[in-house]
């Protein structure tokens, strides 16, 4: 079952008298239950794209739907209830909110779709335990290394139970080691049934992936199925 | 509900984090905004308060009987003092008259009797002396000498601006006589009667009608001033509960006391100048306390929206995983309302719990009144309700002006 369609996505920014196609028709379906790696050099679109697929910005022109849903058919309210109650996102830089502790950073998804006070901090818990950062919980963000930083904003992704989670080159910022781990966490992920869309430029990260999509100046110029 | 959780963790967590340096600061001005509302115009409500107390309690009266515009004098007076000496809600009252006359010192030592003699017009009130001082607590203010005794004659009261040892604070504004203290003699001119008086006391208070004033006892005015008729011009009233003239001026019109003179509450008579300065001073208090107002609004509002912008990507990032607006927007208007609060708390303490007894021990010393500070509580209420409203108002827009951008723009840190 397809729970990403994307079809024929153009994205082109005006400024002034400068137009930038950035993206020029993009194709892509992604299966329930599959861990996809886009890759390719810098610039050629691969954040844009995945800002189209989370509904973060939107195509010039082309048709996203997402588990059922056509995204062009929300509106600003129901884009926000629609990314809390079915995507899920990791930033290059976590994106941790920086005065809330480990435990209420992931409760805020939570908190959000209504959940009490006592119960979110549980499951807050309970997703940073499974991620391995049960001796932190009451940390703060400053208080944590990268990798750390990195698991509690899976950790937060995760609480919200999402149908997908987007990563954009989740491991930049971090060390091989650590980066080698967020990587092991989100294949454990996927053999969970999670499906992952993942923006990374390392080879190596895509030992996980069922497929690798390499685009290339605002186009899809090859898709290689893994497994 | 749940935006309201949320709303409170974000800014709860905020204002615990944030640095205690910042926050000190902040409190520290919505308090000084907070006493700007409320203590300075206070203070100026307070000068006039402090004044027209002063003119109350100590020259007009609770109720002031004087005469019809066409009359010179109150009609039937007997009639009216027998009146309302049977109401109990009176305390007291005063029976005055007045005159004018000359009023001339040194004319004993006088060696020159062709250059100028020591003269100065004066106003001359006829009292029952122990009325009056149950009325208005005249022997209060005697700066020098003694309060007259009803049972001798010949003495009187001056008021210091007659005199120059008082009055050349002023300038040359007004007439005066030199160099005279209780004991010495002074004669008094009404018309072609002369008397000589022994200066008994000297007055000087906070109403300009005591210190530009001299009094006799009222059978000494009458005969210097030909008033067989026992008319008099004034009659102050002192009631037990102030706040009831209005009632008591009802029942005295109703028993016909109208005919004979103007009955007039304290209010009603209170003289112009005091009218308009304490209008114009509850304005200018007004007027200060919205510049305040002003002030304090536009600092919540630079506060939220600096602290607001500085964390800008954070805010598109809470709305990327799915955080409404309205709960960010709650967060913010939080930390507006903490600051409104623990300022005007700060600011009510000082105000309570220092300020008005403060004043009210040491009033500030105006020429014309003792100034307080005036705060009721209502007022201050009311003042606190509107500083916080600003506030909700400053905090809220900032950060709805900040969380409705775009999303992704606020995550990249785009224009
Ligand atoms: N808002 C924009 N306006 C103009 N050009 C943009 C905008 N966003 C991205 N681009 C351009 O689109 C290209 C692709 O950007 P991006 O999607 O971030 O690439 P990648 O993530 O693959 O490195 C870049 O050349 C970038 O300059
Ligand atoms: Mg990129």
């Amino acid at each position: 079952m397809e729970i990403i369609k994307a079809q024929d996505i153009y994205r082109t920014f005006v400024s002034g008298n400068i137009t930038t196609h950035v993206l020029k028709g993009v194709s892509l379906d992604v299966q329930l239950g599959e861990f996809v790696a886009i890759m390719g050099k810098s610039g050629a679109g691969k954040s844009t794209f995945m800002y189209q697929l989370s509904i973060l910005d939107h195509p010039t022109s082309g048709t996203i739907i997402i588990n059922g849903t056509n995204t062009k058919e929300l509106n600003e309210h129901e884009q926000t209830e629609f990314r809390l109650n079915t995507l899920g996102y990791i930033f290059q830089d976590y994106a941790l909110v920086p005065d809330l502790s480990a435990t209420e950073n992931c409760m805020l998804p939570l908190l959000m779709k209504g959940e009490d006070w006592d119960k979110a901090k549980n499951k807050a818990v309970e997703m940073l335990t499974s991620v391995g950062l049960e001796t932190r919980v009451d940390n703060l963000p400053s208080q944590l290394s990268g990798g750390e930083q990195q698991r509690v904003a899976i950790a937060r992704a995760l609480a919200g139970n999402p149908k997908i989670i987007f990563a954009d080159e989740p491991t930049a910022n971090l060390d091989t080691i650590s980066g080698n781990a967020i990587i092991d966490l989100l294949g454990e992920l996927n053999k969970k049934g999670q499906t992952i869309v993942m923006v990374t430029h390392e080879e190596e990260y895509t030992k996980y992936c069922n497929r690798i999509v390499r685009m290339e100046d605002g186009k899809i110029i090859k898709e290689e199925v893994l497994r | 509900m749940r935006t309201f959780r949320i709303g409170f963790l974000l800014g709860f967590r905020q204002i615990q984090r944030a640095s205690i340096w910042t926050t000190t600061l902040i409190i520290f001005v919505m308090m000084l905004t907070f006493l700007n509302l409320i203590a300075v115009s206070g203070v100026l409500v307070g000068l006039i308060a402090g004044a027209e107390k002063a003119v109350r309690e100590n020259t007009y009266g609770d109720l002031v009987i004087s005469p019809h515009s066409e009359e010179d004098h109150i009609l039937n007076t007997q009639t009216i003092v027998r009146e309302i000496s049977t109401y109990p809600e009176i305390t007291t009252y005063s029976v005055r008259y007045n005159g004018t006359g000359e009023l001339e010192a040194n004319f004993k030592e006088r060696r020159d009797l062709k250059g100028d003699a020591d003269v100065t017009g004066v106003k001359v009130t006829g009292i029952d002396t122990q009325k009056e001082d149950t009325t208005t607590n005249l022997s209060d203010f005697i700066v020098e000498g003694e309060y007259l005794d009803p049972n001798e004659e010949g003495k009187i009261l001056i008021g210091a601006y007659y005199l120059s040892q008082y009055a050349e604070l002023y300038g040359d504004i007004f007439e005066t006589v030199e160099d005279v203290h209780p004991g010495d003699t002074v004669r008094l001119t009404v018309g072609e009667i002369s008397k000589e008086f022994t200066v008994k006391g000297i007055i000087q208070s906070k109403v300009d009608d005591t210190n530009l004033n001299t009094y006799i006892p009222e059978r000494e005015f009458r005969r210097l001033f030909g008033r067989i008729d026992q008319n008099a011009d004034v009659i102050a009233i002192k009631i037990n509960n102030p706040a009831d003239n209005i009632k008591i001026k009802e029942s005295l019109l109703n028993s016909g006391l109208g005919d004979y003179a103007k009955i007039q509450t304290f209010e009603e008579s209170t003289p112009k100048f005091l009218a308009d300065i304490k209008k114009t001073f509850n304005l200018l208090g007004t007027f200060i306390g919205s510049i305040g107002l002003v002030v304090a609004s536009i600092t919540i509002f630079i506060i939220i929206f600096i602290n607001a912008l500085s964390r800008r990507r954070n805010i598109g990032i809470l709305k990327g995983i799915g955080i409404s607006e309205r709960a960010i927007e709650i967060a913010y208007v939080l930390q507006a309302t903490f600051y409104a609060l623990a300022g005007s708390l700060l600011g009510a303490l000082l105000t309570y719990g220092f300020l008005v007894p403060y004043f009210d021990a040491n009033p500030i010393q105006f020429p014309f009144s003792d100034g307080i500070l005036v705060a009721d509580p209502i007022e201050t209420l009311y003042k606190f309700g509107i500083l916080f409203i600003t506030t909700l108002i400053a905090g809220f827009l900032p950060a709805w002006l900040i969380t409705r951008q775009n999303t992704l723009n606020s995550i990249l840190g785009r224009k």
